[in-house]
């Protein structure tokens, strides 16, 4: 009797799984190849399964080695980005009344919330690191050559986009520190020439930074950027697959055709490499973020500047450092040097890839990464409340050059010492 | 009845209509602004500056004061008598007293009228109109002569951030006070003092100037038997106390208790609770009983301080960890409310009651550092929690390395 309906409900299955296999087609792999699962081609004139094995013989190019797992690892951060962000945004309310409340209300009560925060502020630092070494991996190796200028310049549009995630979502805790970091920026925004004003009122959507602000970030934030980023990996990813990886450094020009298919293969080999280093990272990123969780500063407070302000995100000292040295002309210095990168590949056209060829590129490259890796650097040591702040709150005007200043109070005049006398006046 | 007799009954019928039906004082013209008033034909320094007083506003002239003619544009005739020209001090004093001493004049500006009387009494009036002294201030002194404003008013030299300083211009001048032996340091010691720091660097208006301890026309020094009122005053809690300790009962009892050397006189100041027992040995020797009971006091103060500021501490370090301190903050407040208690009981020297405060704040702030404890293991328990994350990270590794070189193998 039971082997009786164990062997009906077992044809049963098996008779849905064929149906459902006859009638899906193999596109639906593309959905498991955007995830990182796959990677060789899709077959879409054979069956699902046969295409699924046919896709996971796929041999990679034999030079694909552990240097190509940093662009996963930034993927892999983004996607555990997205997965926390999502969680977060069931608890967290966009409002200047609740936004820092609603922070502590998931730190604090929401179970495993404190994780979900943390690893979502430490995935957001560890990707701007993954990214900038996956760039200087892309640009030592010279894989920006032709016939893959375009995917270099879809990358760093990428590597703008994260840059935007992470200052747009600064703003969302809605703590003192993040609100004077972001109303310092936005000062030295008003300080750029032409544009700077319109610039900074458009980013603010006010006078000040305010509830306007935090919506305007809110929206940017979980609305629009993930649209932008996604048909950008898209796009980046399905180039990185018709271009094929670059070739080593010891090919000039393009790689010969058919190299693809003759190294490891993409299953088990590589996708066992991916678990790897996917292990190590959540691993990494749990530990961070148990072990030094992102402080929660006091409410945002429009009329009081914090007599320190602490930074949480590595871009956020990188820029604090450029605006406090550099002054306004910070984003024109970040436009012409990203510019530079950005054209490289127009100028850049020989087939050499070899370093000793490059020199000027390579001097251009080395010079951005040592000003991010010293502003970062200074940005880091810096505490102290933004003089440019501190000066326009001080005096209202916003013209004013930032000068530093003393610490907000006054300064008591020093008691003299008590009289010795005693008894009637 | 003749022409001439109707015009000198109509004459006296504006008169009398004249004097019967005052004007307004606001609806009064500023005479002083008229051309045609004699006085400010040669005087004119004289009316911009009483043009910015009261006493303008209030349609006081010139002639009201200093006597003369200010119809007439001749020097001798508008000078001609009653004139009384520039008075002296004394003069002053009663030239003012006479609308200042009358309360049917006060009464409309809510002023009282024994301004000359306190004066009489004060050590001031003593020496101007006693002793016969110029030393002595007269009104024009500390309200200017012409320019005379409402203390409210904060370009009055009698305003209370100007008070002090309008003293001091006498009471800073040493060749003035020494022939009375007062120290000329009065000013800057009060400027540092805990009064003078509110008042100037704070700037609360409300704290105490010159004037609120000794007196405004009747400016006094207090007697050391007073000093415990001056200051209860304001301080009427801490009086309260005081006068329930032992040195309450000194003073009351007309031994000299010399409170005044715990907080100081013009240098006011709070004393920081580790210094306690240190002032206290201003007056007690070391060894005392009353010595023991200092340090005894001194000791519970610093503690119920140190345990208020660590659990400000905890709640700091809550905040920091995003957790909710609403209820640590009510508890928080409820330890500075015992806490500021123990400061005002502390005066009456009650150890029953200190002691009962001082375990209030105590139990309190630990019942804060135990919530802040709480949540320490928890983020002791989150560190924890990488444990099995690393072990199952490092055998994913593990496995997949020895599966990797199964295929290279293989593959070779």
């Amino acid at each position: 009797m039971v082997r009786r309906a164990l062997s009906y409900i077992g044809s049963a299955l098996s008779q849905t799984y064929q149906a459902v296999k006859a009638s899906t087609d193999a596109s639906v792999l593309g959905a498991a190849r955007f995830l990182g699962l796959l990677y060789g081609p899709i077959d879409r004139s054979l069956p699902v399964d046969q295409a699924l094995k046919k896709t996971l013989r796929y041999r990679l190019a034999p030079h694909v080695g552990w240097r190509h797992s940093l662009g996963g690892i930034a993927y892999l951060l983004f996607v555990i980005l997205v997965a926390t962000g999502v969680m977060l945004v069931f608890y967290y309310r966009p409002s200047p009344q609740e936004a820092h409340a609603s922070v502590q209300h998931i730190v604090s009560d929401v179970a495993f919330g404190w994780l979900v925060r943390d690893v979502h502020a430490w995935s957001a630092n560890l990707i701007v690191i993954a990214l900038i070494l996956h760039m200087g991996r892309v640009f030592v190796e010279a894989s920006y050559k032709p016939p893959r200028e375009t995917n270099w310049l879809i990358g760093l549009l990428l590597m703008v986009v994260v840059f935007l995630f992470g200052a747009s979502g600064y703003l969302l805790p809605w703590d003192q520190w993040s609100y004077w970091l972001v109303a310092e920026i936005t000062h030295a925004m008003e300080g750029l020439p032409l544009f700077g004003a319109t610039m900074a009122d458009a980013v603010r959507g006010d006078e000040v930074v305010s509830g306007a602000t935090l919506s305007r970030f809110f929206a940017l934030h979980v609305v629009l950027l993930p649209w932008i980023a996604a048909a950008l990996l898209v796009y980046h990813f399905t180039l990185v697959r018709r271009r094929g990886i670059a070739p080593p450094m010891s090919i000039p020009g393009d790689a010969p055709k058919g190299a693809a298919g003759l190294g490891v293969p993409f299953f088990p080999t590589q996708l066992l490499r991916s678990l790897i280093v996917s292990s190590l990272v959540i691993a990494v990123v749990i530990t961070l973020a148990a072990f030094f969780p992102r402080p929660v500063g006091d409410p945002a407070d429009i009329s009081t500047v914090p007599e320190s302000l602490v930074t949480t995100w590595l871009l956020a000292d990188v820029a604090r450092a450029l605006i406090r040295y550099v002054g306004p002309w910070l984003f024109i210095i970040l436009l012409v040097l990203l510019g530079g990168l950005a054209v490289l590949p127009l100028f850049d056209r020989r087939p050499a890839r070899q370093l000793r060829d490059r020199r000027i590129a390579l001097l251009l490259g080395a010079v951005f990464f040592l000003i991010f890796a010293s502003a970062w650097f200074a940005g880091h040591q810096m505490r102290n409340t933004p003089p440019s702040i501190a000066v326009e709150h001080d005096s209202g005007a916003s013209e004013q050059a930032p000068i530093p200043i003393e610490p907000l109070g006054l300064s008591p005049i020093q008691p003299t010492q008590p009289e010795n006398e005693e008894g009637v006046p | 009845m003749k022409r001439s007799q109707l015009f000198y009954l109509a004459l006296g019928i504006v008169a009398l209509s004249a004097v019967a039906v005052p004007r307004p004082a606001q609806a009064q013209v500023r005479v002083t602004l008229d051309d045609t008033y004699g006085c400010v034909r040669c005087h004119a320094d004289k009316r911009q500056s009483f043009i910015a007083g009261i006493h303008s506003e209030r349609g006081l002239r010139c002639h009201d004061c200093h006597g003369g003619d200010p119809s007439s544009f001749e020097i001798d005739a508008g000078h001609s008598q009653p004139f009384l020209g520039a008075p002296t001090k004394r003069e002053t004093v009663e030239l003012c007293a006479s609308c200042h001493s009358d309360p049917n004049q006060m009464r409309q500006y809510g002023l009282p009228a024994d301004q000359l009387a306190e004066f009489r009494a004060s050590r001031h009036g003593e020496l101007l109109l006693i002793r016969e002294i110029n030393d002595g201030p007269a009104c024009t002194d500390c309200h200017d002569a012409h320019t005379i404003l409402p203390p409210e008013d904060a370009r009055s030299d009698v305003h209370p951030t100007n008070i002090s300083s309008t003293c001091a211009t006498c009471h800073d001048d040493a060749e003035m006070m020494d022939p009375y032996g007062i120290p000329v340091d009065q000013f800057e010691t009060y400027r540092a003092s805990a009064h003078g720091l509110s008042l100037y660097e704070e700037g609360n208006a409300a704290s105490p100037t010159c004037v609120n301890c000794h007196g405004s026309h009747a400016a006094l020094p207090a007697p050391a038997g007073e000093v415990p009122n001056v200051c209860g005053q304001c301080h009427v809690l801490v009086r309260q106390e005081f006068y329930e300790g032992p040195h309450g009962d000194a003073t009351l009892g007309g031994r000299r208790p010399r409170t005044i050397n715990c907080h100081r006189k013009h240098g006011t100041e709070h004393i920081p609770h580790e210094a306690v027992q240190a002032t206290c040995r201003e007056c007690h020797e070391s060894g005392t009983p009353e010595d023991d009971i200092a340090g005894a006091l001194q000791e519970t103060l610093v503690q119920a301080e140190e345990d208020l500021e660590a659990a400000g501490r905890s709640i700091d370090e809550l905040v920091r960890h995003g957790r909710d301190v609403t209820s640590a903050k009510l508890r928080f407040r409820t330890a500075q409310a015992s806490q500021l208690q123990l400061t005002l009981v502390q005066h009456s020297l009650d150890s029953l009651r200190i002691e009962d405060l001082s375990r209030r704040v105590r139990s309190t702030s630990r019942g804060i550092q135990e919530i802040e404890e709480v949540s320490q293991e928890h983020r002791w328990e989150h560190k924890l929690m990488t444990i099995p994350v690393w072990f199952l990270a490092l055998a994913v590794v593990f496995f997949s390395a020895i599966k990797l070189s199964g295929v290279r193998r293989t593959d070779e």
